[in-house]
């Protein structure tokens, strides 16, 4: 692959039309929420631009984000969108390795310095200062700090490396965190999820390439365009919640009949992601669909967040003993300080020198 | 008496209710508006909760947490003799103990309780007004704070018998009722001696009156010391007790009321083996079981002064207004009558102490508003220093108002003898 091959070229050489392209362009415009016009401007700035490099750093992670990407279903555009750019290190994917493979990441560092774009999948451990996972012996830690330093923008894909995920929950024995927790001079962009939606990924690059900027993003810093809305706001199943028929067990009349699956726990109304419209494998379906509730991946804390069976609504702890845990600690205190403070009245009792007449 | 002596019986006066009182309060100022001396004055300084500051940082530092910390930390200044001393003015000069704050209090806060306590504090430091003092040191050393002995008071009964033919029971053992008075009503409105003899020889009730608790009012509530407030009330009790009597009869005052039928058992510590019952509520009893007959009607326009220690700290209400509505046929109501009436500025001790003279005639323009609104030329009352009181503020304003006592007008009603339907 040459470098300085424009994409349209690259398409082309694929086989794919400009038809083709111009649809996808269209598709990812309509999804970003973006005006019509902008899928021509967005085909014509992704057709001339110059592949910008890409660094994706992977670390305490299952893989499971570059495989949503890659290996979704048949080779698509969203696929192909990695042709938009110059892979220049991805551990998982490149040929190289060893000593070969750390020299093209610091190639790419040294010759795009401040230009390159950070993708990062995956925790980063820092209990014990980050041995719990290394890359060619150096610590995830001190990799991101070093990579960080000249990236024009880092792209966060996947809960891990956006809010910590699965490593993160309790009790976190290698104290993983999220990628902004250690950067922090750095635009972030989190495109959370467990895995995160392929064109979302390709619909922030193209984002970038585009407009040279990054999406609107909300108060967690993820795209506006994909994560603005609940899945409960736009599912399928909504009009059933508002009429309050719901499945109680995932083999009764209500689920046969399709109905919410609010009280089998499912985390759409506090979910923030693109699922219910986008949906899965080339639109096929998304968990809802399939009878499932959602699990809420794309929230900070998901896997700390109760049984993925219990409805939002129930408590996560146990009320009673907690609260009588509380009332008989309650209890304890009052008793004490109200003994201290009968002990100091009756002092105060004992001291009382009675008046009389002469002390006025 | 000094400082810490003060300080020492604030802690003992802070009890549950105190403590639950002043971390409930939540500061709305409601109780400002229910007082007439901010009414009267505007002056904040005047508002019923902000009285028990000094109190109030003791209880904090002494039994929160917080206060008790910074207390510690030197961060919460100690209270001063400069700061009790400030503050006596406050608690005393504006203060009657009449019970409105604690009505409009909307957490239920019982902030008359809570001065009235506080002034337990103030007397042990040496922080009293030098008249409540004064009137005190009358009350235990000559028997009355108005001076008044037991001599004064059998120079009147010679006079009522000659002018009623009824004669007096003195210390008689086995009597049904004890008949204590205020030093007032002997001192100043002596009329309610042959009054009283003459309702009670109608409606044929055995009485007697004491001469070793004849005097039922107690400076010792009123300046803030249970110790004198008990040997006060220690009097009437060993009296009655000496006596045998089944009910004690509380006089036409206010805090005498409070002090024997409220307060009593708490100062001595344990129950009366008697009844205390206010003249006036044996005045309704005698004449709802119809052994008090009345005569005749009264078609003067009139009005009622109801005394604060009988409608919000007593309770009596009705009773008053059952006996006039047989003899007064021209009643009317003040506005905020009753439960919400304004007080005279005269009680709880304001009267005893002659520096709260101007404030206390200053404040009584919200007596005069309401006498204003109805334009009543006699108001009747049942308590002989709402009384004083009352004629001394419509002296002082110049306005044309007669006061009388409610046990003398129903006296002046008494169906003579011969007139009495036969049953």
């Amino acid at each position: 692959m040459k470098d300085h091959e424009t994409l349209s070229e690259r398409l082309a050489e694929q086989g794919i039309s400009r038809r083709a392209f111009l649809k996808f362009c269209t598709a990812l415009a309509s999804l970003m929420a973006l005006p019509p016009e902008s899928a021509a401007a967005m085909a014509q700035a992704l057709a001339k631009s110059l592949r910008p490099s890409v660094i994706w750093l992977s670390f305490q992670e299952c893989t499971g984000c570059t495989e949503s990407l890659t290996r979704s279903y048949t080779p698509t555009l969203e696929s192909l969108i990695f042709d938009m750019i110059s892979l220049d290190y991805h551990h998982t994917l490149q040929a190289a390795s060893g000593f070969a493979a750390e020299k093209s990441r610091e190639d790419a560092m040294k010759n795009f310095y401040g230009k390159y774009l950070l993708v990062v999948d995956g925790s980063i451990p820092i209990n014990g200062g980050g041995v719990y996972s290394t890359i060619a012996g150096r610590t995830n830690l001190d990799l991101l700090q070093e990579t960080a330093k000249g990236a024009a923008a880092i792209i966060a894909v996947g809960t891990c490396s956006s809010f910590g995920g699965i490593p993160n929950a309790r009790p976190n024995p290698t104290g993983a965190v999220a990628v902004s927790d250690i950067v922090r001079d750095k635009p972030i962009v989190n495109i959370s999820g467990c895995p995160p939606i392929p064109s979302v990924i390709t619909g922030v690059l193209a984002h970038y390439l585009t407009f040279g900027t990054l999406p609107d993003l909300d108060d967690l810093n993820r795209p506006r365009s994909y994560y603005g809305t609940t899945i409960h706001d736009r599912c399928y199943r909504r009009p059933f919640y508002d009429q309050g028929k719901f499945a109680k067990t995932f083999d009764d009349e209500g689920a046969k009949n399709g109905w919410c699956l609010f009280e089998l726990g499912c985390k759409g109304p506090t979910t923030h992601n693109a699922c219910a419209t986008t949906k899965w494998n080339g639109g096929t379906s998304f968990p809802i669909e399939s009878g499932h509730g959602c699990l809420g991946c794309s929230e900070p804390h998901f896997w700390d967040a109760g049984s993925f069976y219990t409805p939002l609504s129930a408590p996560v702890v146990n009320i009673e003993a907690t609260t009588l845990g509380a009332a008989i600690a309650g209890a304890g205190v009052a008793v004490a300080m109200s003994s201290l403070d009968r002990n100091k009245i009756h002092r105060a009792q004992q001291a009382h020198e009675i008046m009389s007449v002469k002390d006025l | 008496m000094n400082l810490q002596r003060g300080i020492h019986s604030m802690i003992e006066q802070i009890d549950g209710p105190m403590a639950s009182f002043f971390s409930s309060c939540v500061h709305c100022g409601l109780c400002a508006d229910a007082c007439l001396f901010y009414t009267e004055t505007q002056e904040p300084k005047y508002t019923p909760i902000y009285k028990l500051a000094p109190m109030r940082r003791i209880w904090q530092q002494q039994f929160t947490f917080w206060g008790r910390l910074l207390f510690k930390l030197g961060l919460s200044k100690p209270v001063t003799d400069e700061e009790l001393a400030e503050w006596e003015p406050l608690v005393y000069d504006s203060c009657t103990l009449c019970g409105r704050c604690s009505l409009a209090c909307p957490v239920g806060n019982d902030i008359t309780y809570m001065v009235r306590k506080m002034r337990e504090g103030m007397a042990a430091s040496g922080h009293a007004p030098e008249g409540i003092k004064e009137a005190t040191r009358r009350a235990i050393e000559l028997g009355s704070p108005m001076g008044v002995t037991i001599n004064t008071l059998k120079a009147h009964i010679k006079h009522a018998e000659k002018e009623t033919g009824i004669a007096f029971p003195l210390d008689l053992v086995g009597a049904d009722y004890l008949l204590v008075l205020s030093s007032a009503e002997i001192a100043v409105f002596s009329e309610i001696i042959p009054a009283v003899a003459r309702i009670f020889h109608q409606a044929g009730i055995s009485w007697t009156m004491a001469s070793d608790g004849f005097e039922a009012t107690n400076s010792g509530i009123q300046i803030g010391s249970s110790d004198l407030a008990a040997e006060l009330v220690n009097r009437i009790v060993k009296s009655a007790e000496h006596l045998k009597v089944r009910y004690v009869i509380s006089p036409e005052c206010g805090h005498a009321y409070t002090a024997l039928r409220w307060e009593g058992p708490n100062l001595i510590g344990r129950p009366f083996p008697f009844e205390v019952v206010h003249i006036i509520e044996l005045l309704d009893q005698l004449q709802s079981s119809g052994r008090l007959k009345t005569t005749g009607t009264t078609d003067a326009r009139m009005t009622f002064h109801d005394p604060c220690q009988m409608v919000r700290r007593g309770g009596v209400i009705d009773q008053p207004r059952n006996l006039l509505n047989k003899i007064a046929s021209n009643f009317v109501e003040m506005p905020e009558s009753g439960i919400q009436n304004w007080c005279c500025g005269g009680g709880g001790g304001v009267s005893a102490n002659p520096r709260a003279d101007e404030l206390r005639l200053k404040v009584f323009s919200r007596k005069k508003s309401q006498l204003d609104a109805i334009a009543v030329k006699t108001m009747v009352t049942s308590c002989s220093n709402c009384r004083s009181m009352l004629e001394e503020g419509i002296e002082h304003y110049h306005m044309d108002t007669n006061v009388i006592g409610l046990t003398e007008l129903i006296a002046e009603h008494l169906a003579e003898p011969s007139e009495e339907p036969k049953p």
